[in-house]
């Protein structure tokens, strides 16, 4: 199990191959990817800025993790989240999850973007060719 | 005490951290008022609706929590992450 926080773009596809390679016993990879919308309400976005508050963030994704971990059976885990300035078309997110059947790996992940939306520590500002704004809260 | 902010609170306030010397264990709701008589800024963050507070990583249920010196506080919006 891995959670990375970092500036740097990474690419999707030698991850999933290492992920994929690691964990032969499992039936099922699921992933998911977030990127930066090109377009928020209609406007073109110029970039994006993602703000951390890492001690918490690492803090409250490795307890989510661990009560997901009692309800959902899962082999092995992979969470990479971006901050700093990203453009649109980049990658926000990866979640990569390795379980016995298909079932497991798409509950888990579901769950897991929620706590990201509702718990952990970034903040998303939009910024736009003549304003920038921060990203209200999802209800 | 270790005072962060973020986000829209640490814009406002035009920083992202205050360190402040307390003699004696006191309530979040204190602290806020301390904070708010610094200046206009500071009034004006903790005016925002839906402001979150988390004492050594873990989010508040009240803000009647007690904290002390050894504490870190820390004030933001709700997160948007993901």
């Amino acid at each position: 199990m891995k959670v990375l926080f970092q500036s740097k773009n990474f690419k999707v596809g030698k991850i999933l191959e290492d992920f994929s390679s690691k964990n032969i016993q499992s039936g099922s990879i699921i992933s998911f990817l977030g990127k930066v919308r090109e377009f928020s309400n209609q406007k073109k976005l110029r970039s994006m800025d993602i703000e951390l508050y890492e001690k918490m963030a690492k803090h409250q994704t490795h307890r989510a993790i661990k009560s997901l971990f009692e309800k959902i059976q899962i082999e092995d885990l992979l969470i990479i989240h971006r901050y700093g300035n990203l453009k649109p078309g980049e990658n926000i997110i990866f979640i990569l999850v390795a379980s016995k059947h298909r079932t497991e790996g798409f509950k888990f992940i579901q769950e897991m973007v929620i706590f990201f939306k509702k718990k952990i520590t970034f903040w998303k500002k939009e910024n736009f060719s003549n304003i920038s704004q921060w990203v209200k809260e999802q209800k | 005490m270790r005072i962060l902010y973020f986000a829209e609170i640490k814009e406002i306030i035009g920083k992202g951290e205050d360190i402040i010397n307390i003699q004696n264990a006191t309530s979040l709701n204190d602290l806020i008022e301390n904070l708010k008589s610094i200046n206009e800024k500071y009034r004006l963050a903790f005016k925002k609706k839906n402001l979150k507070c988390a004492v050594n990583f873990e989010y508040i249920d009240s803000f009647e929590k007690k904290i002390n010196n050894t504490d870190e506080v820390a004030f933001f919006p709700p997160v948007t992450g993901g």
